[in-house]
């Protein structure tokens, strides 16, 4: 197990590929990830994986940047939402992968393993996550560029 | 996806989307009813304040058979697979048995082999997941603990670090079986028709050998951690053996030639609430035992025995209704293959007053038997000669038109179905999931928990928390919403009275 901690920088997509709009985080990560691979301080990640599985991603970084889709219906598709772990208990809201960031943090510490001391989370309001198809809903898409420049923004702060 | 498919979709789509938006708009009162991917409970009250009837609402894919529709078949086991991410080795299996069907091809025995023990590395795998991080914390923390505390943190503050290390450590462990044959644990690129796409090597055989010895170790300690903490407390007991989680209806399973639970191949057999068998039949002849009813208010399909017909949410002798899942299978089935896992199910039976057992929250004690098995057949597949055969495949040459599979995913039985055309493009997808297999049965269970829970107008306190419990204990697989940390579904509750207006709102994060 992983008790070491780098200085690096993780941002980590997740999602599901064929479901719509809940690939955004995966999509975003691949597209940060070309355009970061000059920066050694900055690791990305994607996975379609979710809950403990994320213990396995996310030790071993000091910083974790995490995106992922979710579903409040409390702001409209398209819509970024910016969070730390304890935030995540006021976004009442759908994603079936990181709800549970807060309880994987605090398992990982109670096991000694090298958890990050800052996970920031952007959650992606999307429209719709529950048919199979591999393209955005034109919503997501439009808002897509501006959701990438916050990120990249980020990302760049973090790296510096 | 070719423009005529996407067209087709897209129009299935937003048809599917207006009729949903419509369903909706009539119990919408107020916004916060738009949260979809919430679990939620409408409840009607009768004039005297006492519940006409409950509804479960849960999240469902939509357009799997359309995203499907002239797709080469030997992609179905990876698309299926990567639906979700919580039991892609089941989909994955039960597609690649329907692809041996579909191309009439019989694996070889050691291909056969390898994919059991796979598979059983993974229910071991899942199953512990149950226990220790989604459903079982109910029991180990307790019913009546904060939501907050009912995982798998609560968990190891109750049993000890020593809990939360073994079951992160089997956990990976389990996963580089998966790996090793598969390439990807979620993803994994394991069954072609006809058998596997790698061998086991002799050289890799100690490791493997120790890990299944380590893994019937596991599932003992689990056995162990379980009778102590919840056989041991009367309340529990008194809790997993009560009227509000028990239903009599049949229950339905995979077993071997001698009636033994198998996970990955057999017949699939259904006995009624007296343990009698109703039907055995192999997934060829599923559409000739398995229908599939709807209802206005869910957009589910509720599956029922066919040849019984459908009788609605009953149980007893005549019940259509059936489950599967864990307790499910032990009772349809006459036995354990392995000397552990007997042992325990006898145990098992002889201390819930004999076969059937009806109490929905069984399930868990019956799940921590399966790991048992799971691990031992993991070590009688890994101590067989066959396992490092070479002779992993057999190539098909059949022209394919129609395949089925059925495979006992850990929530329970699964059904995968495809035609194609003569050149193996799919003309058509379906697939039966366990929680479709369990939908009757648990909206019962939801029913009854809220019965019980409001008496003459007065909710009693904790009603989200055991109505939970009574869907929980089947693992619903409900957009994969169910499965985070730490395992609980957002959940609201609302209650209507007798004139459809809204009295009262609970909500659960």
């Amino acid at each position: 197990m992983q008790t070491e901690t780098s200085d690096k920088i993780l941002l980590l997509g997740l999602g599901n590929d064929i479901l719509t709009d809940d690939a955004v985080g995966l999509l975003i990560a691949r597209q940060l990830r070309g355009e970061f691979a000059g920066d050694p301080r900055i690791v990305i990640h994607e996975t379609q994986e979710m809950g403990l599985a994320l213990l396995d991603f996310i030790t071993g970084y000091r910083e974790v940047v995490l995106v992922d889709a979710v579903q409040t219906c409390a702001a409209s598709p398209g819509t970024l939402h910016e969070l730390d772990a304890d935030g995540l208990k006021n976004l009442t809201g759908r994603t079936p992968h990181f709800l549970g960031v807060g309880e994987t943090l605090a398992l990982g510490r109670k096991l000694g393993l090298a958890v990050p001391e800052h996970v920031r989370i952007f959650a992606i309001e999307v429209a719709d996550a529950h048919t199979l198809g591999t393209n955005l809903s034109p919503v997501v898409q439009n808002a897509l560029p501006a959701i990438l420049e916050r990120i990249r923004a980020t990302l760049r702060g973090l790296s510096r | 996806m070719n423009p005529e498919t996407q067209k087709v979709w897209n129009q299935g789509s937003a048809k599917a989307n207006a009729a949903y938006q419509g369903l909706r708009r009539n119990v919408t009162i107020n916004p916060i009813t738009r949260l979809e991917g919430h679990g939620k409970i409408d409840i009607f009250l009768n004039d005297s304040g006492n519940v006409d009837r409950a509804y479960l609402q849960v999240p469902e894919l939509r357009g799997f058979e359309v995203f499907s529709l002239g797709r080469p078949a030997e992609d179905m086991p990876q698309i299926t697979s990567r639906i979700c991410g919580v039991c892609p080795t089941a989909h994955h299996m039960a597609s690649t048995k329907a692809l041996d069907d579909l191309y009439q091809v019989e694996p070889t025995s050691a291909g056969k082999k390898i994919r059991e023990l796979v598979y059983n590395a993974f229910t071991l795998e899942d199953h512990a997941l149950h226990v220790f991080v989604l459903g079982g914390p109910d029991f180990i923390v307790g019913p009546d603990a904060p939501a907050a505390e009912r995982n798998i943190v609560g968990v190891i503050g109750k049993v000890g670090l020593e809990a939360g290390k073994k079951v992160i450590s089997m956990r990976r462990r389990v996963r580089e079986i998966t790996s090793y044959f598969g390439g990807k644990v979620v993803h994994p690129v394991l069954g072609l028709p006809g058998g596997v796409s790698k061998a086991l090597k002799v050289e890799d055989l100690p490791r493997f050998k120790e890990l299944a010895k380590e893994g019937i170790e596991f599932a003992e300690w689990t056995l162990g951690v379980f009778k102590a903490i919840v056989l041991a407390n009367p309340d529990y007991v008194k809790l997993i053996t009560s009227d509000a989680y028990t239903h009599k209806t049949c229950y339905m399973g995979t077993v071997d030639a001698n009636n033994k639970v198998n996970f990955y191949d057999g017949m699939t057999r259904v006995v009624d609430c007296n343990g009698k068998e109703v039907c055995k039949f192999t997934a060829k002849q599923y559409r000739d035992f398995i229908a599939e009813h709807t209802e206005p208010w869910s957009y589910m399909k509720f599956t029922y025995l066919k040849n019984r017909g459908w009788k609605g949410f009953t149980e007893g002798a005549d019940s259509s209704i059936y489950s599967v899942g864990p307790l499910a299978r032990l009772n349809a089935a006459d036995g354990m293959a392995t000397p552990k896992a007997q042992a325990a199910y006898e145990e098992f039976f002889k201390t819930l007053g004999g076969k059937p057992v009806h109490h929905t929250l069984a399930n868990h004690w019956a799940r921590v038997i399966e790991m048992i098995y799971a691990a031992e057949r993991m070590e009688q597949l890994i101590n067989d000669p066959e396992i490092t055969s070479t002779d992993v495949r057999r190539v098909p040459t059949a022209t394919p038109k129609e395949g089925m599979g059925i495979i006992e995913a850990p929530r329970g039985t699964l059904f995968h179905h495809y035609q194609t055309d003569a050149n193996g493009l799919i003309t058509m997808a379906n697939m039966v999931v366990a929680t479709g297999n369990n939908a009757a049965r648990i909206a019962m269970s939801v029913d009854r928990a809220a019965k019980g829970l409001i008496k003459d107008g007065n909710v009693t306190e904790g009603l989200l928390n055991k109505v939970e419990m009574a869907f929980r204990a089947y693992d619903p697989c409900l957009g994969c919403a169910t499965h985070t940390l730490p395992g609980h579904m957002p959940l609201i509750a609302k209650i209507y009275d007798p004139q459809r207006q809204l009295v009262q709102e609970l909500i659960q994060g």
